[in-house]
């Protein structure tokens, strides 16, 4: 007679171990993500072609201007822009960029039509990707902050047209310099070295020059050592000079504060003729001086990111001279900050911007943007503020702009008291 | 005649079948280890390549956006996590933009600024390329897997399978996630449904894989379904497609070469 009580004491065992690992084997529960299962894919597009790409967008915008001063006396903008960017590599080592923007404007301090050619250069990287060079016009733009970069070395002069004040869209419009630029790589860092000739000894009003004046008006050298100190943090030195002036040094940081912070900082020191001695033209008088710029960006899991930046230039006139000019100069304040203009440079001494941007505010794809600048000195401010709708190719937004200050002071000096505008670009 | 096993000895073997069970409470941590190594490999390569990711958005189960990204990969050293280069393609005011992803070292660059931005891990997030990089990640790299038991669930194709739960704890600060939950093939290790949990504990994400194909020599996952952890009507489809092994230098994934970036 065959004896059954070992294998059904066998059988509690095996159950009373799979109880005590909690392995027990059971039906599926009803699945909550069965309605996201039965989704479909969008058709996957065939693959791009090797070699080359253009980007190109059409941007059309229409708003008002209000003057400063008594009365509501306004003006309507109107501007049209094409912007494209082609790169392509036509050989396996061998790269070919062209980046150009044409904006015609309304109103228009010259010409109404001005082209703006950004980059033009062909580019040699060896199979390695340790060694690369590139010869012709190069947009080398430096440094981790948003709205003032001390160790931007080639900023001076860059900019044809300017119909925006956030900072991340003037880059856009910025115009590259003719150079040689050759760049070692390696692992945690890089080296590279820019020489950039004069070409030029003037910039060109014309609407449709190439302008090397403006870019390549003396002999310059950059050299740029970039390190990566850990995941987190790297840095950048730089040694700039150029032909009849002093050489110049500076350094920037970036690093990652926890999962949603990032820190940077940027500093550069030179002996240069301060803001207004370059509005005088007096380009021989030099003195020692210190740029910086720090801040951090802070994102949070709702889509939101805040930066905060300070800003400082020791070249720069205090609120003080600024107003004093104003009354004894007109003429030559209003020369003043469209030195700082065209350089790039920070009009005051001591500057705080904040930047935050909402993705999908309220709505899924649309965009809610804003920029304050204030001068702690003068206490005026600038406001910008912008709306963009993201369509699958389109574009629409509304921006606002608004300078506040008493007479004499930074912001309070602006020809314009506040301006909205309209905008629609096409990407293709 | 026949002979019988005294009961007093068979219960004795009951016991010591229970206290065996007990006492090796760890040979399932080292398994689970190998088993999620297993997982990486099917989803993987183990050498550099790129793939095509096609990425459809539904919210309420309406299609409301889709875009392409290119994925390049590699790791920098043997058994290593992936380094990453994510090419956006579509929509067209995207395109041409890239970000770097090397661990916590995070870049994104855009062509039109010329600007190389370090973004943090939550900014990373918040993008579409952060859904991009679930499919390139090697899970056994920056996390410690214990084995939570077996069970039987609903895969990506809403078939039954017996599968092994995995949960996955992060074991490096490059890991994105605090915790994962990963429910593998019990047959074959086949990546079947994750769920991702931010430290707080709160659901971040879901992942079902599916649309198992040959790529690359390995039958794997071509499709994931990621369901939004806090909004559950938010589901993004990443379809992969085009596999294709290349040769990617390190100092591709070099910050400073982001600008000339341009795959052939």
């Amino acid at each position: 007679m065959i004896v059954t009580q070992p294998r059904r004491a066998v059988a509690v065992a095996l159950a009373l171990w799979a109880a005590l690992n909690g392995s027990a084997v059971h039906a599926a529960d009803p699945n909550p993500d069965a309605g996201a299962l039965a989704l479909e894919s969008a058709p996957v597009d065939p693959p791009a072609p090797s070699g080359g790409g253009l980007k190109l967008s059409l941007e059309a915008a229409v708003g008002r201007a209000w003057l400063r001063g008594p009365g509501s006396e306004h003006r309507s903008l109107r501007r049209g822009s094409v912007d494209i960017v082609y790169a392509t590599r036509f050989a396996p080592q061998w790269q070919f960029v062209f980046s150009d923007r044409v904006d015609a404007l309304h109103p228009s301090d010259g010409d109404s039509t001005v082209n703006s050619l950004r980059e033009l250069y062909v580019g040699w990287q060896d199979p390695a990707a340790q060694w690369a060079v590139e010869v012709g016009r190069v947009n080398l733009r430096q440094g981790p902050a948003l709205g003032f970069n001390p160790t931007d070395f080639f900023r001076d002069g860059a900019l044809r047209v300017s119909t925006t004040v956030n900072p991340l869209l003037v880059r856009e419009y910025r115009l590259g310099s003719v150079m040689v630029r050759a760049q070692r790589m390696w692992a945690d860092g890089s080296l590279s070295l820019a020489l950039s000739p004069e070409l030029d000894d003037r910039p060109d009003s014309d609407g449709w020059s190439a302008d090397l004046g403006a870019t390549n008006a003396r002999d310059r050298l950059l050299l740029s050592l970039s390190t990566r100190w850990a995941a987190s943090t790297s840095s950048q030195l730089h040694f700039y000079a150029e032909r009849g002036g002093r050489p110049q040094v500076g350094a920037s940081l970036s690093s990652l504060l926890g999962d949603a912070t990032v820190l940077y900082a940027e500093w550069a020191w030179s002996r240069e003729p301060s803001l207004l001695q370059r509005a005088l033209g007096q380009d021989l008088a030099r003195q020692s001086g210190h740029r910086a710029a720090a801040g951090l960006t802070y994102s949070t899991s709702t889509k939101l990111s805040l930066t905060a930046e300070l800003e400082y230039n020791d070249f720069a006139l205090s609120s003080g001279h600024r107003k004093a000019l104003a009354t004894a100069a007109p003429a030559l304040f209003g020369a003043y900050f469209f030195e700082a203009q065209r350089r790039q440079d920070l009009a005051a001494r001591r500057s705080v911007m904040l930047y935050a941007k909402q993705t999908d505010a309220v709505w899924r794809n649309l965009d809610l943007t804003a920029l304050v600048r204030t001068d702690p000195e003068d206490r005026s401010t600038m406001a910008w503020l912008e709306l963009r709708y993201h369509f699958p190719n389109v574009d629409l937004s509304l921006q606002g702009l608004q300078y506040r200050g008493r007479a004499g002071s930074e912001f309070g000096s602006s020809p314009y008291r506040r301006s909205v505008q309209a905008l629609a670009t096409v990407y293709f | 005649m026949i002979q019988t096993t005294p009961p007093a000895l068979s219960r004795r073997a009951c016991l010591l079948a229970l206290a065996a069970s007990a006492a090796f409470p760890s040979f399932g941590a080292t398994d689970a280890q190998a088993m999620l190594a297993a997982s990486d490999a099917i989803r993987n390569p183990s050498r550099p390549f790129s793939v095509t990711v096609t990425l459809t958005e539904y919210q309420g189960g309406a299609q409301v956006d889709t875009s392409t990204l290119q994925s390049y990969s590699r790791t920098l050293s043997a058994g290593g996590q992936f380094v990453s280069l994510i090419r956006f393609v579509k929509p067209a005011r995207d395109a041409g933009k890239v970000m770097l992803k090397a661990g916590a070292d995070l870049w994104f660059y855009d062509p039109g600024t010329k600007a190389s931005i370090r973004i943090s891990p939550q900014q990373r997030l918040l993008g579409q390329a952060a859904n991009g990089d679930v499919v390139t990640v090697n899970f056994a790299k920056d996390y410690t897997a214990t084995l939570a038991g077996t069970e039987e669930i609903q895969d990506g194709e809403r078939k039954l399978r017996r599968s092994s739960r995995l949960k996955l704890e992060s074991s490096t600060d490059d890991a994105t996630y605090a915790q994962v939950e990963l429910w593998l093939d019990a047959d074959n290790h086949r990546p079947l449904k994750a769920r991702f949990f931010a430290e707080s504990g709160r659901l971040l994400k879901t992942a079902y894989y599916r649309r198992y194909a040959a790529q690359l020599g390995v039958e794997r996952p071509t499709e994931t379904v990621i369901i939004d952890g806090l909004n559950p009507q938010s589901v993004t489809l990443l379809r992969m497609s085009d596999y294709a092994a290349r040769d990617l230098p390190t100092a591709w994934f070099n910050k400073d070469h982001l600008p000339r970036f341009q795959p052939e």
